[in-house]
């Protein structure tokens, strides 16, 4: 099977390359089919984000976990060549683990709309196609500018998948979304600027590679100030802190994820999140080792805050969306304290929260998509008791409940355990302050599951509710596989993000 | 004093006393009269220059024909007196302030110490005739219309044509803006 | 200095042009209403081949730049850029101003002979090396602009814009005239080598830097930047949609090209002190028309005032000065500043193309369903003027922030920056009416192949040199002035 996507690599690209374009080229076909055929929008959007799925699959198997730095797969033509940026790509475990994440998690929303019943199906398609261009390209860009240029590229199919599907407030939670998040890029942008002028200023060359900027800072080769270190860094921080979100730039966070249609929010909470979460380690941190050094009881003392704060909001929701998009503001900071706690544990923890994060808040949105399509609410208090009524369902979202609190054997308790395991080994109190947080997500997690599943059907309307279609199955099921396999044989992932992890700490000058 | 300086700030003080008076009347037509006493002024700093042929031209053309059809339209069009409205408007006080201030920087160049590298002093001789620098010889053109002519025929000949490009825009911005009728179409 | 007759040949482009527009204006007397369709035909016929005699000129030289007529006249790489800029800039209004004007009641003939001498105009301006020479060149073309904009004279709105435009012009035109004046009084000499001689040998004399100064500031009307933006928000609502198109491309770029050779080839030596000038009227202008647009209905107001927010951040490519960055910049800034912005004029002249009505954003609402296309065209323009990649609207800012930031002016490309969040916002009241409103219905909308056929070219334009920007850097590189 995977043999038989070689022939891909036949359209003269190499597989990175055709990784990235395969779902645009999917969109640019798409365009050329009339709005009216659903079931051929329905089969080019699976076949496209599934070849695609395939594809990574395919660069997974033939990865080599001890390829040094970012090297996997290498791609290096000029682009535009008198300014030297080029078209630079790479991969290695950690942006590797990321980039399946983004593929299935495509994939199986493509798979939950096959079953709804969208208005402009086409252009919903459509948007998240070009998205995950998007994603994978911020994944694998090794030029800032191209990196930047793919960052931004996200931004618009989101602000439509929003504004378009959402809900009632959708152009409002859509500006908002779009807005900060530009801001935060814009920053960015002229930081890269300034950077790269700086690189030629000092060294001669004219370069965009994160490569070379990464051997220049190694020796401080570009010669930073600390105030320009601190600047720069503080451009960067913003514009991934903002897309994480970190606590106080969380707030368009819990208005995008209520207005945003099912696959939004799942690919919001799955991937975008974690691509703030990415750009820090990979660009944050090695660039600039000595203004993380400076920031980091700042950037630490926010998390413990957005961990406890999150935590105790979610808490206090009665929306279901609500409370699971504050909760994914709680456990990012717990991301973000993995990051910056500055140890191996704490970081491999960090990185493989993230994706636990993704399977089990994709999952959980999902679920809550597929009430709210039957029931257009997302109030606990209009549901209770429906397990009756949908098994599947609530089967399904135990599982990523479960998942998301922690319980051993899940993916999420290898994460957070790791994580917490890390940072108990810098600061006890900061470990003591991150614990709440997860005692409090198990509070509201199964309050949750408890009002809307359990007991008995307060509402006579719910019990007319039909369970999960086949489509929407097929979504959940491999994210609920996913959850269960990387909590029971975490071996393998945590072996390929061993080196992507010593490579960074050594360039952030942050190991022992 | 110098004569010719003497008569230098008469008719520079004329002209702008003549550009204050267009500006300042509600009559059009005591504007136009005003706009005539500049042009006059004009054509004497021109004398002052001994560029008599420029003067002579500024009198018949601009005094003489272009007054004389302004004067021609405002009788025709018969403009009555403007509804009084008040002479300053709010806008007024910033307008004097701007103007005052640009005043203030211009003049205070103008009569500053250092301007430019002195060039040799004007030879009042020079002046009437102009020397024109050719590729094979230096000819030496008497008078000052010819210079007019070699300049504006010669040198400045692609300007010149540009203007005359230009007027004839301005004929049929006229006729297009003017013109009553519109025949009607669709 | 006099010329030989064979300088004829450097303005062969410019004579023919002329020369079709007075053959086109003793045409139209005696072709009927009905088939004037042909004269706006011939003068885009007319468009194209000047484009094609363009080359004449450099056939017959042996070394660039080749100066022509007594020093008035350049035949250079520079000019060349700009020329074909302008002339696709009036052909592709041509094209917008078909049925516009067609169904118009008012005659064709005219109307295309003035874009043609308009255009004339503003060739002689990019060509122009001496001040006399550029100052009648940037009359001819700013008094047959005068008579566009109230070309629709019945209307108070068009009539309104041709009196704003033309007193505020004339203004501006006597103060650069002044500023000129005191150029030459202390130059002595109106020639841009002779002035940068002669600002070279006494750089600080204050008669040049009130010249200078009072130069810059006809200039800045002339590009709409602040302080001397007021006229162009009323200015385009007013003038008739193709026109309006027009205004903010062609003139532009010809007033750019003056203001970047009388400043880079003329006042060069004074450059410590008008980068100063540059910089503070950039800061101004960005801010006053991205904060200005926020609150426009209207989408030529719009259009107006975004165009005002471009003029600042085009400004920044002066302050490169003496980098390699600069001037560059600026004009591969210009070119993809003329794709994005006709072609978003296209999408509105489209959307009505009668008179005034039709104009205001909310007409845009629902226009991805009725027709997704031109929608998602608009949306390209929209996101290239707000600067997201992979369009020619990101290039052009890359390029102008780095080139500010190399030049050591970080605060201004900062500002620059922030200024592009905050045009996103007024850009995407489009985007928001377009795709997230749902239209009743009753949206005007009229295919015109014409109209299409420019804008897809705009398109074309936009996308490619956004994803493989370098035969555009390319070319600029290589037509920097000397």
């Amino acid at each position: 099977m995977l043999d038989s996507i070689t022939s891909l690599d036949l359209l003269g690209a190499d597989i990175l390359t055709t990784l990235l374009f395969l779902p645009s080229l999917g969109a640019l076909l798409l365009l050329a089919v009339p709005a009216e055929a659903k079931q051929a929008i329905r089969a080019m959007g699976l076949l496209f984000s599934g070849a695609t799925l395939l594809v990574s699959a395919k660069i997974a198997l033939r990865f080599d976990p001890a390829t040094p730095g970012i090297s996997g797969f290498r791609v290096d033509y000029p682009w535009m060549e008198s300014l030297g940026i080029r078209y630079q790509l790479g991969i290695d475990g950690f942006a590797l683990s990321l980039v399946v994440l983004t593929t299935l998690l495509t994939f199986c929303v493509l798979l939950v709309a096959a079953g709804q019943d969208l208005q402009r199906f086409k252009g919903y398609v459509v948007s998240f196609l070009i998205l995950e261009t998007g994603m994978l390209g911020s994944l694998v860009a090794l030029d800032t500018i191209l990196f930047y240029v793919f960052w931004e590229v996200m931004l618009v199919p989101m602000y439509f998948i929003i504004g378009i599907w959402g809900g009632k407030r959708r152009i409002y939670a859509a500006m908002k979304f779009f807005l900060f998040t530009l801001v935060g890029s814009l920053l960015m942008f002229i930081a890269i600027l300034f950077l790269a002028i700086q690189h030629q200023k000092t060294t001669g060359i004219l370069s965009f590679s994160l490569l070379d900027w990464m051997n220049a800072a190694k020796s401080n080769a570009w010669a930073l100030t600390p105030g320009m270190e601190a600047l720069v860094f503080g451009a960067f921080a913003l514009a991934f802190l903002v897309k994480v979100p970190l606590w106080p730039l969380h707030t368009w966070l819990p208005d995008a994820h209520v207005e945003a249609p099912t696959g939004g929010s799942v690919i919001l909470a799955g991937v975008l999140l974690k691509l703030g979460t990415y750009g820090l380690m990979r660009f944050a941190l090695p660039l600039f080792p000595n203004a993380t050094m400076k920031f980091t009881p700042l950037i630490v003392g926010l998390a413990l805050v957005g961990v406890v704060y999150g935590a105790w909001v979610a808490a206090a929701q009665k929306d279901m969306k609500k409370l699971v998009a504050y909760s994914s503001v709680s456990h990012l900071a717990l991301v973000v304290l993995g990051i910056f706690a500055g140890n191996a544990e704490a970081a491999a923890g960090a990185i493989y929260q993230m994706i636990g994060h993704g399977l089990t808040t994709g999952l959980l949105f999902m679920l809550v998509g597929v009430l709210y399509d039957r029931r257009h609410t997302r109030e606990m208090a209009d549901y209770g008791g429906v397990a009756r009524q949908v098994p599947v369902t609530t089967t399904l979202f135990v599982i990523a409940t479960l998942g998301s609190i922690g319980l051993p054997g899940l993916n999420g308790f290898i994460g957070e355990f790791l994580i917490l395991a890390g940072v108990f080994k810098v600061n006890v109190v900061w470990c003591a302050i991150a614990a709440t947080g997860m005692i409090l997500s198990a509070i509201y997690m199964l309050t949750l599951i408890q009002k809307v599943f359990w007991g008995p059907v307060t509402q006579p309307v719910n019990n007319g509710l039909t369970d999960i279609n086949i489509w929407e199955f097929l979504g959940a099921m491999p994210l609920v596989a996913g959850i269960v396999i990387l909590g029971v044989y975490p071996g393998p992932v945590l072996d390929l993000l061993k080196p992507s992890i010593t490579f960074v700490l050594e360039a952030a000058r942050l190991h022992p | 004093m110098d004569p010719s300086v003497f008569f230098f700030w008469v008719f520079a003080a004329i002209t702008v006393v003549g550009a204050l008076g267009v500006i300042t009347m509600r009559q059009p037509l005591h504007s136009a009269l005003f706009l005539l006493l500049t042009f006059l002024a004009v054509a004497g700093l021109f004398i002052l220059q001994h560029a008599e042929f420029l003067a002579a031209v500024q009198v018949l053309v601009y005094a003489g024909g272009i007054m004389v059809l302004f004067l021609f339209t405002i009788m025709l069009v018969n403009v009555r007196r403007q509804a009084k409205e008040p002479f300053v408007n709010r806008r007024a006080g910033i307008a004097v302030l701007a103007g005052f201030f640009l005043f203030l920087l211009v003049g205070g160049v103008l009569t500053g110490p250092a301007l430019v590298k002195k060039g040799p002093p004007a030879d009042p001789a020079a002046l009437k005739t102009t020397v024109i620098e050719n590729s094979t010889a230096r000819v030496v053109v008497p008078g000052n219309s010819e210079a007019v002519a070699w300049g504006l025929y010669r040198d400045y000949l692609l300007p010149f044509e540009v203007a005359s490009v230009f007027l004839l825009v301005a004929m049929i911005g006229a006729v297009v803006l003017g013109k009553r009728s519109l025949e009607k179409f669709d | 200095m006099p010329f030989p007759v064979s300088d004829l040949i450097l303005i062969v482009p410019e004579l023919f042009l002329t020369a079709v527009a007075l053959g086109l204006l003793i045409y139209a007397t005696v072709v009927s209403r009905e088939k004037e369709g042909a004269i706006a035909w011939m003068a885009l016929a007319a468009l194209v081949l000047t484009g094609v005699l363009l080359f004449v000129p450099f056939s017959s030289v042996t070394s660039l730049p080749q100066i022509g007529f007594a020093g008035m006249f350049a035949v250079d790489k520079f000019s060349l850029f700009f020329k074909i800029l302008i002339l696709a800039a009036a052909a592709v209004t041509i094209l917008f101003s078909l049925r516009f004007i067609g169904s118009s009641p008012y005659p064709g003939g005219e109307y295309y002979c003035l874009i043609l001498l308009t255009t004339v105009g503003m060739l002689f301006m990019v060509s122009g090396v001496h001040l006399v020479s550029i100052y009648i060149a940037l009359e001819l073309m700013a008094l047959s602009q005068y008579v566009l904009a109230g070309y629709f004279k019945q209307e108070t709105k068009s009539i309104e814009a041709a009196a704003k435009y033309f007193v505020l012009g004339a203004f501006s035109s006597g103060v650069l005239l002044y500023g000129l004046s005191l150029v030459y009084g202390a130059a002595r000499t109106l020639t841009l080598t002779g002035v940068a001689q002669a600002l070279a040998a006494s750089p600080k004399a204050p008669l040049f830097i009130l010249g200078i100064i009072l130069v810059a500031c006809g200039l800045f009307f002339k590009i709409a930047s602040a302080p001397f933006h007021v006229w162009a928000p009323d200015v385009y609502e007013g003038a008739p949609t193709p026109i309006a198109a027009f205004f903010a491309v062609g003139p532009k770029l010809a007033a750019y090209a003056i203001f970047a050779r009388i400043f880079y080839s003329g006042f060069g030596p004074g450059s410590a002190d008008w980068t100063v000038i540059v910089a503070a009227s950039a800061a101004l202008t960005m801010v006053v028309g991205n904060v200005g647009a926020l609150m426009q209905e209207n989408v030529k107001r719009l259009l107006g005032y975004s165009s005002i927010g471009h003029a600042g951040y085009a400004l920044m490519g002066f302050l490169g000065y003496g980098t390699d960055f600069g001037l560059p910049a600026l004009m591969i800034y210009l070119a993809s500043y003329a794709l994005m912005t006709l072609g978003a004029f296209g999408l509105v002249v489209m959307l009505e193309t009668k008179g005034y009505a039709g104009e205001s954003v909310d007409d845009f609402n629902g226009l991805a369903r009725k027709n997704p296309t031109a929608a998602a065209a608009m949306l390209v323009f929209l996101l290239s003027l707000t600067g997201i990649p992979p369009t020619v609207g990101f290039i052009g800012k890359y390029y102008l922030f780095t080139s500010a930031m190399k030049a050591g002016w970080f605060w201004l490309a900062l500002l620059g920056v922030l200024m592009s969040a905050v045009s996103l916002f007024y850009y995407f009241r489009i985007v928001r009416a377009m795709y997230l409103v749902d239209g009743e219905g009753e949206l005007r909308w009229k295919e015109e192949p014409a109209v299409s056929a420019a804008v897809i070219a705009c398109l074309a334009g936009t996308l490619l040199f956004g994803i493989l920007p370098q035969p555009l850097v390319s070319w600029a590189k290589a037509c920097l002035l000397n």
